[in-house]
């Protein structure tokens, strides 16, 4: 049965037909999976709806679930923009996203190990070695070390779309110090908070298991000849953006939340001052950069480090989590061979589809990326957090010459991709008090450890606020909802009536 | 536990007493001055003038005519003055934000949203008019946090550090009121027939501790010097005493270290000495000279406080 939207939440939601909708199909009506959720939510009344999205704000600002936005004149703190409407993943897609992550992350696995070993890919001319030796994020310290468990990117976070032809993509891999997991959380309680009822009718993966399991891999990491390990994350401090997130995960798993003063190391061992004096510490979950881990070895005017910390983890007598130059092999150079790169250490085709690229460091290609600039996103290959982005079809024709100008000066320095249609979703918009549809994207998170795997069923679904937007990152404005994968035996969507 | 995260919790804990000791003494002063039986206390400059001794600023020249406005400003809500209100609840976040995997959401959450508070009072409206309802939001929203303190966290060392900083920062508070109102209380003597022993400043006192109903209570009488001292600083039952706070500071510097006869100079060694000190004064020899009595504990106090970061605090 499909049916119309019948309530008042929806009944001016303004449909494009080029773009595809997560919710409604082409001429309005409601996807099977997202029947009952509308029937549900159009109890409500808009201004039901507009009340219980400022108690959800508020609780999010008195829980103190804040980051800070670096502006010219002072910092501030905000909400990252929660909507209440959830999204939703049914249980077949959610295979091919789980399936494909845990592949794109033991591919990943493997290939940082060979690059800090024996290189065997390159010798293979699989990849070429310019995309190592050119990478900032490349660090010959790495090279020849065996971290513990033999393993490298313990969290990854997968970023995935939806195109419009209905497939989902991979837009990048984050193995550095991918954040935003405490969100997923936070959205979920948020959403059980305001609509507990909608719960009853959906069969939805819990989230909360997060912490419990990013605990079991950090422990089954630990240096070797250690029985019970003592775990930390180790945070830049109270005025990083990503705080809450560093403290709930702490909180989370029971460890201590401890800062690089915090720690010292002697005889290449590692220990943290506690009020009873120094306890020796095994396993860190970093949240600092490689660059500032230890000033004897990485960038000397770092603060946040501690020093000697990279020779305990040479001698094996730390863990550390992701391992330091984890960054080279997330680069968006690299993203473009990850179909080889999997290929050849797994054996496998790739699950999930990449995104073609065009290289500015290969003449060819770097001339028709020259020629369709408007017709492409051009990115840095080693940018974070959404910025230096430019899409071809938003700019005007001075801001086109200018791209031109810059990846001629460093083609090494950009990757272009064919604009990708991210699909939409009803969002509520605060200054009109009515839904529109938002491109989001997915984060999703994975963990790897010594024998053992987890993707946290869920992620952060991120939106672009802004109408036609499609970069979503939260330092550019973006919101999030609430993710929801259901279970197997779902009956009560498939079925999709009372 | 960290010795960087219990320094935070510890001063998490002495700025949360603090600022409500200032609310507390800003409420009571102001609102008993308006009937005050004597014509000095009734005057707003020796309120304002009272004030100001009290938060460790005081006027030298004692003629010198204050703005109230501006002194209310100043110590409530003025976020460039290192007293203030604002800052000390500002400081409180600041020090749970560094300890936020260690103390309970509920927690937290209290003194988020007490901060969010002061933040957002008007300055305009607390000089003018609102200067009852700050104080007693501040005041309740204190004893809220007390409340999640005790009732939220587990009973470890995490608590125990919390409630060196509540107590330490109490017993230094009570004997700093008590200065400050023996300092007032010295200025209106024979003003219109007010003798120093039974000064209608010593109820305010009590008032400013939260203990004028129990001494009342205790003693059956009108509060003179006598008893209003002993009552403070010596009775081991009144929740706010020096005495009560000292004990409470060697209890839980015992669950921190369990050796029961500690170092010499150490901190609990400091603290029972003090402690002790006080247990077996009597209050006729306080009242001989109040002012070097208060002197000598301020600074027992101060080098209590001063071990205690060389010996835990050490980061």
């Amino acid at each position: 049965m499909k049916a119309k939207p019948k309530n008042s939440l929806f009944s001016s939601y303004p449909q494009k037909p080029e773009l595809f909708d997560e919710v409604f199909e082409e001429g309005g009506n409601i996807k099977p999976i997202y029947e009952k959720l509308l029937y549900l939510y159009g109890e409500h009344s808009i201004k039901d709806y507009v009340n219980l999205n400022n108690k959800a704000k508020s609780s999010f600002f008195n829980q103190g679930i804040t980051f800070q936005v670096y502006d010219e004149e002072k910092t501030q703190e905000k909400i990252f923009p929660f909507d209440l409407f959830p999204r939703i993943i049914d249980p077949r897609e959610w295979d091919i996203i789980e399936s494909g992550a845990i592949q794109r992350s033991r591919a990943l696995n493997l290939f940082l190990q060979d690059i800090y070993h024996d290189k065997k890919i390159i010798k293979d001319k699989i990849v070429p070695l310019e995309l190592l030796a050119s990478s900032a994020n490349y660090l010959h310290q790495m090279m020849d070390v065996d971290p513990p468990g033999g393993i490298y990117n313990h969290i990854s976070g997968t970023d995935v779309i939806k195109h419009a032809d209905g497939n989902y993509y991979v837009l990048e891999d984050n193995i550095r110090c991918p954040s935003g997991v405490s969100y997923v959380i936070c959205n979920r309680t948020a959403l059980k908070r305001a609509l507990f009822g909608v719960f009853n009718h959906y069969n939805t993966y819990t989230v909360t298991d997060y912490a419990e399991n990013l605990l079991q891999i950090l422990e089954s990491v630990k240096p070797h000849g250690v029985d019970n390990p003592n775990c930390v994350v180790i945070t830049p401090g109270m005025f990083n953006s990503a705080y809450y997130e560093h403290s709930y995960l702490a909180k989370a798993m029971g460890v201590e939340l401890v800062e690089g003063r915090d720690l010292f190391v002697e005889n290449n061992f590692v220990y943290m001052k506690t009020i009873n004096g120094p306890e020796k510490v095994d396993v860190i979950y970093r949240r600092i950069d490689d660059a500032f881990l230890d000033p004897l070895e990485f960038r000397p005017d770092s603060t946040l480090g501690v020093p000697g910390l990279f020779a305990a983890y040479r001698k094996g007598n730390v863990c550390l989590a992701n391992a330091p130059g984890t960054g080279v092999a997330d680069d968006k150079a690299v993203y473009t061979y990850m179909p080889e790169i999997i290929k050849y250490y797994l054996d496998e085709n790739p699950i999930l589809n990449n995104v073609h690229t065009y290289h500015c460091s290969r003449p060819d290609e770097l001339k028709y990326v020259l020629e369709h600039v408007d017709e492409l996103v051009v990115k840095p290959v080693d940018e974070a957090g959404g910025y230096g982005i430019s899409i071809g079809n938003k700019l005007s024709k001075s801001e086109i010459k200018q791209v031109q100008e810059q990846i001629k000066k460093e083609p090494r320095k950009y990757v272009a991709q064919p604009i990708l249609s991210l699909s939409v979703h009803p969002t509520y918009i605060d200054e009109k008090e009515s839904f529109e549809q938002r491109h989001i994207d997915l984060r999703t998170f994975t963990l790897l450890g010594k024998d053992s795997e987890f993707v946290l069923r869920g992620g952060l679904t991120r939106v672009a606020l802004q109408e036609g937007n499609l970069v979503v990152n939260s330092s550019q404005g973006g919101g999030s909802k609430d993710t929801w994968v259901l279970k197997k035996d779902d009956r009560h969507a498939s079925t999709g009536s009372e | 536990m960290l010795a960087r995260v219990a320094n935070n919790l510890f001063w998490m804990g002495r700025y949360i007493e603090r600022s409500e000791h200032i609310a507390r003494y800003l409420n009571v002063n102001y609102f008993s001055s308006l009937d005050a039986p004597n014509g000095l206390s009734q005057s707003r400059q020796f309120v304002l003038h009272s004030f100001l001794f009290m938060i460790g600023e005081p006027e030298n020249d004692p003629e010198k005519v204050l703005d109230e406005e501006s002194v209310l400003f100043n110590i409530g809500l003025d976020p460039d003055t290192y007293y203030s209100i604002i800052n000390n609840v500002k400081a409180a976040r600041e020090n749970a934000n560094g300890a936020r995997d260690l103390i309970s959401t509920e927690l937290y959450e209290a003194i988020n949203k007490f901060y969010h508070f002061v933040l957002n009072y008007s300055p305009d409206y607390f000089v003018k008019q609102g200067l009852y309802d700050y104080t007693m939001n501040v005041m309740e929203r204190t004893a809220i946090l007390r409340g999640k303190i005790r009732g939220t966290l587990l009973h470890d060392e995490v608590y125990s550090i919390i409630m060196l900083g509540v107590n330490m920062e109490r017993a230094t508070q009570i004997i700093r009121i008590i200065n400050s109102k023996y300092h007032d209380a010295i200025l209106a003597q024979d003003n219109y027939s007010d003798k120093m022993s039974t000064s209608f400043e010593w109820s305010t006192l009590l008032k400013c501790a939260e203990s004028y109903d129990m001494m009342r209570r205790f003693y059956r009488k009108t509060p003179d010097i006598i008893c209003t001292l002993e009552f403070l600083v010596l009775n081991d039952n009144c929740p706010r005493s020096v005495m009560n706070s000292l004990n409470q500071v060697s209890k839980h510097l015992h669950t921190l270290d369990l050796d029961k006869n500690p170092k010499k100079n150490s901190t609990a060694f400091l603290a029972g000495k003090l402690r002790s000190e006080i247990e077996f004064m009597n209050v006729e020899d306080i009242e001989k000279d109040v002012k070097q009595f208060i002197q000598r504990i301020l600074e027992q106090l101060y080098q209590i406080s001063k071990r205690m970061e060389e010996e835990f605090f050490k980061y």
